[in-house]
């Protein structure tokens, strides 16, 4: 197993290279310096901050050294401290990228952690039941709602959500049970204020998609010989659904959960800008408008080298729960 | 392509698509949009100019809603300034010649005329505007009375535009007003035709990328396969999201910047990979079979035989991908707009909706919901068709 690892490890880093020095291509195109100094500077001015920013080396350099500093540490004051995140951001003057991440994983997680497990709760119970009854009314009319809820834009799911959950209701009570945006982590209660509302969005988003999803697993699992074997043996409807298939069906739905692990870091994009939550999301988007390339490829590194692992672990997962999987 | 597609045409998972009702109705309904989107892109039905016109005051409620008395009185509001700046121009009678709303002109353009009409109206409007603030006004059936007379008297100052004319403005207020005093119906109608073409460009040009790469790379293997799996393990190796953007925020300042360039690059670059990976797994599996060694043995070359033999055979995954791709399409152009990232230059689905959040809170739901709705009908077509697709020619699909 360990040499199957070590293997898809090495196997994977030139893909991991790859999106990094793809993305810091793309991020090129768009020259920075203007926009930072205004359109109105010297030629001198332009110059001393190219090379402060170390835009005048060429790409293949540049990549060079930010991939390395990925794996280097250094002593500052005593203390050894990853190279990586100790590049400064351009934007928010002089502020080390690394606190700048730091700063923005919480927030993120406060989001996207709650969702998933409300999410996968909620849906793999609808896919139980739905497959239950599968083909008669219960089974048509949660499957019919899924491909419904499934055809809205996610933004509308949001400016709704805003409107219902917030405005309306604010104005009902009288007072504020769900802010409208915003992000305060030091007053009592601030979850539910903050939070909740972009989690329950979240989770009416995807509940469409993973209830599809893990019903086709279950229905799936139905027409496995096992099944028709404890059948055959007298077993009871629902012994057979909740002892053999369930048991059966979480391997493809571990999987499924294991996958969006990474995604969790990354945040939810579109609510934190539109609730205004300081998350990695955001912090992503705004480094990508206002050019500051420290911050979107320390971002971008630190999410593809953690959803390459998380692929690799799933899939040792996967040999390790089901004895028919063989790694090679 | 002909050939294969008579054959898929012929098969089994066909006869079963042509049984599926809900799938049928689907086709047609995407028709319908197909053909609106013809009729708006080729034949000019909305032009571009339409849909950026102002047609009425803002925020207009659609011909089956209901106006509160504050909307009624903003409306007569905007009929009353639109006159009565006429005068403040140098040359009044120019201006209120120009007064043009899709039809709707003032009933004379000379200037005694209008500014005799206008002094009357002046006086019962201010007393009615302060009356507004009060409490109670809009229970009291004496202010009731005295508004609806105000609309008639101010209506009279405007002449409504006869025959076609008359019928066109009305089926421009079908669905009211944006925030800019724009046909809702006619911009939703006219996104009809950007969200075909963006859904077609992104899924055609894709689902060609993917397949021939897939082809490719599963039926030479070697350093090609590598190299192509390669590619599709990095651009998936961060949120698909993220790569739209990236790929759209390389536009920021250039001239394309708001077109449907940077939306085409960055969708076409996005979603090949799904149909690549899938085509891969295909070919892989259509390689090793019998007829394919038996075009081998024939003495068929290795292109003509992944041209003409293998390809396709994977019409079925083309089509799947298709539909798949054009939802993701429409959908993430909403994302994209939202962002910033997307078309500025004409009204797509996801301007509209971008552009209602201001309106949303002030409670005005009828452009929301007519992107929505648009958007949802054609999404949902092809999601059921999407489904149908799916179940018809490749049922072990999870």
């Amino acid at each position: 197993m360990w040499a199957y690892i070590l293997r898809r490890v090495l196997y994977n880093i030139p893909v991991y290279l790859g999106i990094i020095f793809l993305l810091m291509a793309a991020l090129r195109v768009n020259d920075p310096i203007w926009g930072y100094l205004g359109k109105n500077a010297s030629h001198e001015a332009y110059a001393a901050m190219e090379k402060s920013m170390g835009l005048d080396q060429p790409l293949l350099v540049q990549f060079w050294d930010f991939t390395s500093g990925l794996v280097t540490f250094e002593e500052v004051d005593g203390v050894s401290r990853w190279k990586a995140g100790l590049a400064e951001s351009w934007s928010d003057k002089g502020r080390p990228v690394g606190d700048l991440v730091g700063d923005a994983v919480w927030p993120s997680l406060s989001i996207t952690v709650p969702a998933l497990v409300l999410t996968s709760l909620i849906s793999i119970t609808i896919a139980i039941l739905s497959a239950y009854y599968r083909g008669r009314l219960p089974d048509k009319v949660m499957m019919v709602s899924a491909v419904l809820g499934m055809s809205i834009s996610f933004l509308v799911y949001i400016i709704f959500g805003q409107y219902w959950g917030a405005y309306v209701l604010n104005e009902r009570i009288g007072g504020e049970f769900f802010a409208i945006q915003g992000y305060k982590s030091d007053e009592p209660g601030w979850w539910v204020t903050y939070c909740l509302l972009p989690v329950l969005i979240s989770t009416i988003v995807t509940m469409g998609y993973d209830t599809r999803f893990y019903r086709a697993v279950m229905v799936e699992e139905t027409g496995r010989d096992y099944i028709t074997t404890a059948r055959a043996k007298g077993a009871t409807k629902r012994k057979i659904m909740f002892v053999h298939m369930l048991k059966n069906a979480m391997i493809p739905i571990i999987t499924r959960i294991m996958i969006t692990l990474p995604f969790l870091v990354m945040g939810s994009l579109l609510l934190e800008v539109y609730f205004g939550i300081p998350g990695m999301g955001r912090a992503l988007l705004q480094a990508i408008t206002t050019l500051d390339f420290p911050v979107a490829q320390l971002l971008v590194a630190l999410f593809a080298g953690l959803f390459l692992l998380t692929v690799i672990l799933t899939d040792v997962f996967y040999a390790l729960v089901d004895p028919r999987v063989r790694l090679q | 392509m002909i050939g294969p597609m008579k054959r898929l045409l012929r098969s089994r998972g066909a006869r079963k698509l042509g049984r599926d009702r809900l799938a049928l109705a689907s086709m047609f309904v995407i028709g319908a949009y197909l053909a609106i989107a013809i009729a708006v892109g080729v034949f000019g039905l909305i032009s571009g100019e339409e849909a950026i016109f102002r047609i009425g005051p803002d925020q207009l409620v659609g011909a089956w809603g209901k106006p509160t008395v504050e909307q009624r009185m903003h409306y007569l509001e905007f009929y009353v300034d639109q006159v009565d700046q006429a005068f403040d121009k140098r040359e009044p009678e120019k201006a209120l010649a120009a007064i043009d709303f899709f039809g709707l002109r003032t009933v004379s353009t000379d200037e005694d005329v209008m500014a005799e009409k206008l002094e009357t109206i002046f006086d019962p409007f201010d007393e009615l505007y302060e009356l507004q603030e009060e409490e109670g006004f809009a229970d009291d059936p004496e202010n009731f009375a005295r508004l609806e007379k105000l609309e008639v008297d101010i209506a009279a100052m405007f002449q409504q535009p006869e025959g076609w004319e008359r019928r066109y403005r009305d089926i421009g207020l079908l669905l009211g007003t944006d925030r800019q005093g724009r046909s809702i119906l006619l911009r939703a109608v006219y996104a009809i035709k950007v969200a075909v073409q963006i859904g077609l460009v992104a899924a055609l040009v894709s689902v060609l990328i993917g397949t021939i790469l897939g082809g490719v790379a599963a039926f030479f293997g070697g350093w090609v396969d590598h190299v192509i799996v390669w590619l599709y393990s990095t651009l998936s190796a961060i949120p698909y999201i993220i790569l739209l953007m990236v790929l759209a925020a390389m536009f920021l300042g250039s001239p394309f910047e708001g077109t449907l360039i940077p939306v085409y690059v960055a969708f076409c670059m996005t979603f090949w990979i799904g149909p690549c990976r899938v085509v891969r797994g295909e070919v892989m599996k259509l390689r090793e079979l019998e007829y394919v060694q038996a075009a081998t043995a024939v003495g068929f070359g290795r292109t003509r035989i992944l041209l003409k033999h293998i390809i396709p055979n994977t019409t079925h995954l083309m089509f799947i991908n298709f539909s798949l791709i054009f939802i993701g399409a429409i959908k993430a152009e909403v994302i994209l707009s939202f962002l910033g990232l997307g078309v500025k230059n004409e009204p797509s689905w996801g301007v509209m909706i971008n552009q209602s959040r201001q309106e949303v809170i002030a409670g005005f739901m009828w452009q929301i919901g007519a992107a929505t709705f648009f958007m949802f009908t054609l999404v949902l077509a092809f999601n059921i068709l999407s489904d149908a697709l799916q179940d018809a020619f490749d049922p072990k699909h999870v």
